[in-house]
């Protein structure tokens, strides 16, 4: 459980998450890619604290940060995809099309 | 020894398990599955920070994840065509630039994790983090503790307040329109 | 400092705990149904028998099987729920350094069980592809979301006095005074949550009779036997867990630790299973209101009071 696996890990998590959010054509696709790409970056910055960092409880600190941001990404998020669907009628990104050249 | 062999054997269970099932998620046909294999890439990573000694980091993204799945599976079921997967569906735009993305991001990342000369301190198994972490929030770092928490109570009040039935003129229900039922067509992968 | 038994062991007592604890449910459900019914004394010789007529008549049932349903989700909802049980349980100490496990965050991977058995009854109500067994499904999940955070409030209190979330902390804390002397709120709220999330009787509503039996409705056979165990298992180690947080464990004069354990655990248990057969069941909406608007404030005072006396 080397520190270089552990970024090699997270990496590819955060290449499938990257992979999924610019992909999905579905609002709630896209936040779940989202969630996997914050996803890698927690382990990534766990992998740091267990390895360089010597147990420095501020590198716990911004994880506990770090999981406040998804919940609060996922409320606001579901919350705006509901309201766009009743103002637009829109579940995928390709019908909001106001701003489109 | 023998301990470290079954550490090593059980992150890179967790950590194929995790990256595997985080690919399932975009690939599957059912909705709800695709919530759950997301939580299931959630649990393989919280299991490798229980790994690493970061116990309550571990457990308690987990614990997290349970009830924001959940959620996730009933937005899934609201807002997807095709929650159960009983058609096959591949609903993606720009797929190949999002795997070379994909492809270029990992490629970049993991040449930095594997070039970079990291220090090398690592954690003390023997401190308790869990004791650690809660000196820490309610030392040091309170002032960020409170802020979460002030930023959460905001994300409560303001989630609500978007996505209530009862607007300030009127409910949501005016003016919403039924689901279309003519298939739009959908770009080529 | 924290005990573990191999896994070999481990996976042995946790399930010889859980057939006894299943066992004892049923008769005790047995009992209560039949006192609470008018029955004599002398019917109750029957009580004994009766889980083991059920299991026998459920393992020969045939089971049912709906269209386009989601196989593996509704064979993986039991064993996810007993699973659950079975951890919820593992972390429960029954003596003084005895522990199948002893995390030193025992208590949040309680926590995280009771959490993840939102995700076995979704996926118990979802398989089938049926009407009223997503209906409770979705009734479980605003009951279960609604009963985390009081569930979560009410349990930290008692990791309060011990400062460590380890359970073997907690009870070790006890020594000199029960939990449910120092925090009389904590235990009523403790054994509603735990009757709420192991949907048994008055909090019955993802299972209940109104919805034709629910996420059950669809299960015969050995489908219907595997969740029956599973929701009885869950009962057992919720009750345990109690028995340890909140009523001082294994501390108790004159027999050893592991009877007192057993003994606290069965007085919990005939409190939680009997409530089935005493009260009505409540409906959802009032509930879910007061679980918002009067249980999160109790536990709140809870926390502040227990923590104001420790100050």
């Amino acid at each position: 459980m080397t520190l270089e696996a552990l970024l090699v890990v997270a990496a590819a998590l955060f290449a499938v998450g990257l992979y999924g959010a610019i992909s999905q054509q579905s609002f709630v696709m896209l936040m779940m890619g989202l969630e996997l790409m914050i996803n890698g970056a927690l382990l990534a910055l766990i992998a740091l604290w267990a390895h360089s960092t010597g147990g420095n409880p501020q590198g716990q600190m911004l994880a506990i940060v770090f999981m406040t941001v998804m919940a609060i990404e996922m409320a606001l998020g579901f919350a705006l995809i509901t309201n766009v669907y009743r103002v637009r009628r829109a579940d995928i990104t390709e019908k909001l099309r106001k701003l489109k050249g | 020894m023998n301990r470290s062999l079954t550490v090593d054997v059980l992150f890179w269970c967790f950590a194929a398990g995790s990256v595997l099932t985080g690919y399932l998620v975009f690939r599957t046909d059912s909705m709800v599955r695709a919530a759950f294999w997301l939580l299931a890439s959630f649990v393989g990573v919280g299991a490798i920070l229980v790994l690493l000694a970061a116990e309550f980091l571990g457990v308690v993204l987990i614990l997290m994840m349970a009830g924001e799945m959940l959620i996730m599976a009933v937005v899934m079921v609201m807002f997807m065509m095709n929650p159960a997967g009983l058609n096959p569906m591949f609903m993606v735009h720009q797929h190949r630039f999002a795997v070379a993305a994909g492809v270029v991001s990992f490629a970049g990342l993991s040449a930095v994790a594997l070039t970079v000369d990291f220090p090398d301190q690592p954690v003390d198994p023997a401190v308790d983090a869990t004791a650690e972490l809660g000196f820490e929030l309610l030392g040091d770092s309170m002032l960020v503790f409170q802020t979460a928490g002030v930023a959460l109570l905001a994300t409560m009040i303001g989630a609500i307040a978007l996505a209530s039935r009862n607007g300030r003129f009127g409910t949501a229900d005016e003016g919403s329109l039924e689901p279309a039922l003519d298939i739009e067509e959908l770009e080529s992968p | 400092m924290r005990a573990y038994l191999d896994p070999g062991a481990a996976v042995v007592s946790v399930a010889v705990a859980m057939v006894v604890g299943v066992y004892v449910v049923a008769v005790i459900d047995g009992t209560a149904g039949r006192l609470a019914a008018g029955a004599g004394r002398s019917d109750l010789g029957a009580v004994l028998l009766d889980p083991l007529r059920t299991v026998a008549l459920l393992l020969t049932q045939r089971r049912r099987r709906t269209e386009r349903a989601d196989a593996p989700g509704w064979a993986l909802a039991p064993g996810l729920l007993g699973g659950l049980a079975a951890t919820g349980l593992a972390v429960v100490p029954v003596g003084p350094g005895t522990a199948v496990a002893d995390p030193s965050t025992g208590f949040v991977v309680f926590a995280t069980a009771i959490a993840f058995v939102m995700i076995a009854v979704f996926l118990h109500g979802w398989s089938p592809n049926s009407l009223f067994p997503l209906i409770g499904a979705y009734r479980y999940g605003a009951q279960a979301l609604s009963l985390q955070i009081p569930f979560l409030l009410a349990m930290l209190a008692t990791a309060l006095p011990a400062e460590s979330l380890a359970v073997m902390d907690i009870v070790e804390a006890q020594a000199d005074l029960w939990n449910v002397v120092r925090q009389p709120l904590g235990l009523p709220l403790y054994l509603m949550v735990g009757v709420g999330v192991s949907f048994w009787g008055p909090l019955n509503l993802p299972d209940g009779a109104d919805l034709i039996g629910g996420t059950s409705a669809e299960d015969a056979g050995t489908d219907r036997l595997a969740w029956e165990l599973a929701r009885a298992a869950m009962l057992f180690s919720i009750a345990a867990m109690g028995a340890a947080a909140f009523l001082g464990g294994w501390w108790g004069p004159l027999l050893p630790g592991p009877v007192w354990m057993a003994l606290k655990t069965l007085f919990l248990l005939v409190v939680m299973v009997s409530s089935r057969h005493l009260v009505a069941r409540v409906r959802i909406e009032p509930f879910v209101v007061a679980c918002w608007a009067v249980f999160i404030p109790l536990a709140l005072v809870n926390i502040f009071v227990s923590g104001a006396l420790l100050l």
